[in-house]
């Protein structure tokens, strides 16, 4: 480990572990003595000092040693860079590569910015256009499929076919189920939902969904806001993910199929037949959905976190701080992803949940928790009685431009989170796979939905602070829900400090891996992709986001990524009806928990002296 | 090197990326809830109970926001001063946590409460990060309480000195208390503990002076013996701690910096083998030396390896050095009688774990494993045969088969 990645990572180690603890000895003598330091040192100065702390911290947590085995083969990987000169590199690199799924979104994004850059208003316009009668007119397509996922979730969750274990009867699952739900949950959800947490039920609260009809902001629109928030985030939302992730863990486990998006078309293919055009087409509109999913993310991400700042502090950073912002988050996430699931990606998604588990605590014990619990209780059981209806509520502009929206933007990263899901689940059965990457994951967002929302709702209404004015007055909107609510709680300044460590975790936490899949996508069929591809993927989606931000244009481009969530809610049905039909032919000797627990009941009671285990 | 091969196998690719040899887990528990942890949450606990407390001071005056303020009496002095005392308490616990001592537990388990406290009384975000850290710190210590098992050893002149300084400040205190009215300003119990320390440390503000025969000769009397036995009690408390410092630096180490090593690979005697051996083991394994040399042992102390000057072959010696929770046992010890009283101590104290030895006389390998040795390895003959192999223009270096030769 002398030569190669060892050596890197020592030198980055020796550059990042005193950056991290200069800047954080900084930050936590402002912390303590605010009388004294805190003056010398300006807003603009505290937030480049408080990033800097966080983001060397979260570099050098990816680059501690870990096993020594990866080591090896990381340096194995980088002695061969080494020694080769660039053209070299760059042939292999090619060589390495599907040239349609990496040359394709390529050209889409340049061809993009390109249009921007001569034409604004006329992209933002043809594409706006597009987008508002795609929602306006696909709504029933989105809300079927979103349905027809949940129920088959539901399906997969109590039947007979939940049974299956990924692999083979003997497989060992190579992820303890703690670490297992982490990456899950830190892969499907970047920091929208540290966002759209307090925000999403204080828009709902300002403008109240149509299908309950209440009056805007008054007492009886707290319990619709709340419940359409847990709609909009919850069961329905992580099912996309696990309906395209399914279809494709058990095409890759069970019948030796690619690790790849297209691998949900095996049915329909065969597992020889993944190299056709069909195929190749899926791929690289998922390697689009995704690099344009995330790229928009950390872009808005960046702009809005530095907004909310800069309307709570009035820290001006000008146009230069989003650039740095995102720049400086490229280099962390590339560096992460390049280190591998088992260091970097799992180690900040270790520290994200950990993170957002005291924060969620610190909040039960300074906030309105009667308000909440009050609250919290009566929307789930409202979103529970009414989930069928409000799934199938077709309404007017409002369920357009929320219901469908969301649902579109679920199914855009579903190619992403579902790859990520199935790599992850060898070795699982199909019942655990559904539980954790639906249930259990859901359950995590809500229950932060609820916190935040009822929160945010009981500032709202005490009138401590006017947090929807206050949204009103911002371009940012939902940025900036978020800090006057905590603000307005005892111990606000500690968790405005953790709100903005979650915000940075988080988008990272995501971003690592989407760069992490985009190159296994993009990789020549049965190649592990280098760290040299790792590294250009997570540059080129860091390339976009720093465009989007020059050029303007990222909600547009959002638009057309979530856009793409069309094709992948039809593939989403394409794929189930695959895997149904695969299932009633392959897999009929499996035999539902339900089913079991009621042969079980007569015989317990029927006849004592028979041990009820042996029976199956 | 150059270029992998395209066909590699499909699977073996990604195998790499996403499947370990292990079963991934997201947290070692093993190595986040020993005892060094431990103690390190409640030397981090001392840290942030002093900064927290001087960023108490620091203000002219300390809300009380938390659930506590009304409960706790004095709460406004309390929380003040409390950071920074309850800072000065911690620290000597956590230097005899670090050595495994029994007082210092009970003495972190009453005090640890104590601290928590501040924030709840406070609440203000300066304090919340020690409350975290005493949260995690006490489950810890309670998790781990059997590795603080240490008794705290102190010598009878130690124990005589502790007890006489008590004696006088309780026996001052109790008397001019009792003589207040021949004392200036000298009215309450708080006076009269300040008037004892002040007197007893010499620094004699002279803001309380006896007045009558009575009082001036009883002053005295708390002069003689309270001077006397806190000079005592002071040298015979840091006296031996300095003694303890020369000796290490002459290589006599003391069992207490070890009692904490888990996991840790003990080699006992020192030999020509030990420092190769010590190279191979690396910087990734904790090691531990036992030797009777003094000058090997000053030596490596001196390159940061965990010695302990002591009999290879004494039972405490190895009780010492944490034969019971250590990964495996090499006896690098030159005569092999004394290698057989080595192994046979080792297995005595550790039943299970696995021990390494080298035999210098191939014919002991038999009784070595008679007595307990796992693998007996004979360096000379190892040796011998790489000499051999070279001369004849083989390129010897461990084939791998000398091992299974060698062994029997």
């Amino acid at each position: 480990m002398s030569t190669g990645t060892g050596g890197a990572e020592r030198t980055l180690r020796q550059l990042l572990a005193p950056t991290c603890a200069l800047s954080g000895a900084v930050v936590a003598a402002g912390f303590f003595f605010p009388s004294f330091v805190g003056s010398t040192v300006d807003g603009r100065g505290w937030l480049v000092i408080s990033l800097l702390f966080f983001g060397s911290g979260l570099g050098y947590l990816a680059v501690l040693p870990g096993g020594t085995e990866e080591e090896s083969n990381a340096a194995a990987y980088l002695l061969r860079v080494r020694r080769a000169t660039l053209r070299e590199a760059v042939g292999e690199f090619l060589a390495r590569h599907d040239p349609v799924i990496l040359g394709v979104p390529v050209a889409t994004f340049t061809l993009f910015f390109a249009l921007q850059f001569v034409a604004p208003s006329a992209t933002v316009g043809a594409v706006n256009a597009v987008r508002d009668v795609l929602l306006r007119d696909t709504g029933p397509l989105f809300l079927g499929a979103m349905l027809l996922a949940v129920c088959y979730c539901a399906v997969l969750l109590v039947g007979p076919w939940g049974e299956i274990r990924l692999g083979g009867p003997d497989a060992e699952p190579a992820y303890t189920y703690p670490t297992y739900f982490t990456l899950v949950f830190t892969a499907g959800i970047a920091a929208g939902i540290v966002f759209w947490g307090p925000a999403e039920a204080l828009f709902h609260y300002g403008t109240p969904p149509p299908y309950f009809g209440a009056t805007h902001e008054s007492a009886g629109a707290v319990g619709p806001a709340l419940t359409y928030a847990l709609f909009h985030w919850g069961v329905s939302a992580w099912s996309a993910y696990a309906v395209i992730g399914v279809p494709i863990a058990y095409f890759v486990f069970q019948r030796g199929a690619p690790l790849r998006v297209s691998t949900i078309l095996a049915p329909f293919l065969g597992v020889d037949g993944l190299d056709s055009p069909a195929a190749r087409l899926v791929d690289t509109l998922a390697v689009f959905a995704t690099i344009g999913g995330i790229a928009t993310s950390v872009a808005l991400v960046g702009q809005q976190f530095l907004t909310g700042v800069g309307f709570t502090w009035g820290v001006e950073t000008g146009s230069s701080g989003p650039l740095l912002f995102v720049g400086g988050l490229t280099l962390i996430y590339v560096l992460s992803a390049t280190t591998g699931v088992n260091r970097g990606i799992r180690r900040i998604a270790g520290l994200n949940v950990a993170l957002f588990g005291l924060f969620g605590l610190l909040l039960l014990a300074v906030g309105p928790r009667s308000f909440v619990a009050a609250q919290g209780t009566a929307a789930l059981g409202s979103y529970l009685g009414n989930f069928v209806p409000m799934s199938l509520f077709l309404g007017d502009e409002w369920v357009a431009s929320w219901t469908v929206w969301n649902w579109s933007w679920w199914f855009s990263w579903a190619p992403f989170a579902g790859l990520f899901l199935a790599a992850l689940s060898r070795g699982m059965k199909i019942r655990t796979v559904v539980f954790t990457g639906v249930v259990a994951t859901a359950a995590a967002t809500m229950g932060w939905f609820l916190l935040m929302g009822g929160t945010s709702l009981f500032v709202q209404r005490r009138g401590a602070v006017d947090v929807l004015g206050r949204m009103a007055a911002s371009e940012g909107a939902e940025a900036v829900a978020g800090f006057p609510v905590l603000a307005a709680l005892p111990l606000g300044e500690l968790l405005v400090f953790a709100f903005l460590a979650l915000i940075v975790v988080f988008i990272t936490s995501s971003a690592d891996t989407s760069t992490l899949v985009v190159a296994v996508l993009s990789s020549e069929r049965g190649l592990a992709p280098t760290p040299g591809s790792i590294a250009f993927w997570g540059g080129f989606q860091g390339v976009v986001a720093v465009s989007v931000l020059l050029l303007g244009g990222g909600e547009t481009l959002q638009a057309m990524a979530v856009l793409t969530g069309g094709p992948f809610a039809v593939l989403s049905v394409v794929a189930l009806a695959g895997l149904t039909l695969t299932f009633r032919r392959e897999e009929g000797g499996h035999t539902s928990p339900v089913v079991r627990l009621w042969n079980k009941l007569p015989t317990i009671h029927g006849h004592h002296d028979v041990d009820p285990s042996k029976e199956d | 090197m150059a270029g992998e091969p395209p066909e590699e196998l499909p699977d073996s690719a990604l195998e790499r990326l996403f499947y370990d040899a292990d079963r991934v887990r997201l947290v070692d528990w093993r190595r986040v809830s020993g005892a060094k942890p431990a103690v390190l949450a409640t030397g981090v606990a001392t840290v942030l109970a002093f900064v927290a407390g001087l960023s108490n001071l620091s203000q002219p005056s300390v809300p009380l926001d938390g659930p506590l303020a009304a409960v706790v009496p004095a709460a406004g002095t309390y929380a003040q001063f409390a950071g920074v005392l309850c800072a000065f308490a911690l620290g000597p616990i956590t230097l005899g946590l670090n050595r495994g001592k029994a007082l210092a537990w009970y003495a972190a388990l009453a005090v640890l409460p104590a601290v928590g406290v501040l924030p709840l009384v406070t609440l203000q975000p300066t304090d919340v990060p020690l409350l975290a850290t005493v949260g995690l710190a006490l489950p810890l210590l309670v998790w781990n309480r059997e590795r603080f098992d240490e008794s705290l050893d102190l010598s009878s002149l130690q124990i005589a000195a502790l007890a006489a300084v008590l004696g006088v400040v309780v026996y001052g205190s109790v008397g001019s208390y009792g003589l207040q009215s021949e004392f200036t300003n000298l009215s309450s119990w708080s006076d009269a503990v300040y008037y004892v320390i002040v007197t007893i440390g010499t620094v004699g503000y002279g803001d309380i002076t006896p007045l009558s025969a009575r009082a001036k000769w009883f002053s005295l009397s708390v002069i003689l013996f309270g001077t006397g036995a806190f000079t005592i009690a002071v040298s015979s408390l840091v006296a031996p701690a300095i003694e303890s410092r020369m000796a290490a630096a002459f290589g006599n180490m003391s069992a207490s910096e070890l009692t904490l090593l888990e996991d840790h690979v003990l080699v006992l005697g020192y030999n020509d083998l030990t420092e190769p051996l010590l190279e191979e083991l690396g910087d990734g394994t904790d090691v531990a030396v036992i030797t009777d040399d003094g000058d090997a042992a000053s030596h490596l102390e001196a390159e940061g390896v965990n010695v302990l000057t002591a009999d290879p072959t004494d039972d405490a010696a190895l009780h010492d050095a944490n034969v019971g929770t250590a990964r495996g046992v090499v006896v690098a010890l030159t005569d092999d009688s004394e290698a057989v009283l080595a192994v046979v101590t080792a297995r005595k104290a550790n039943p299970d774990i696995r021990i390494v030895t080298a035999a210098s006389d191939r014919q002991q390998a038999d009784k070595l494993r008679h007595v307990g040795a796992d693998e007996v390895i004979s360096p000379t003959r190892i040796g011998g045969r790489l000499l051999g192999r070279t001369v004849l223009g083989a390129s010897a270096l461990f084939d791998g088969d000398d091992q299974d030769d060698d062994a029997t």
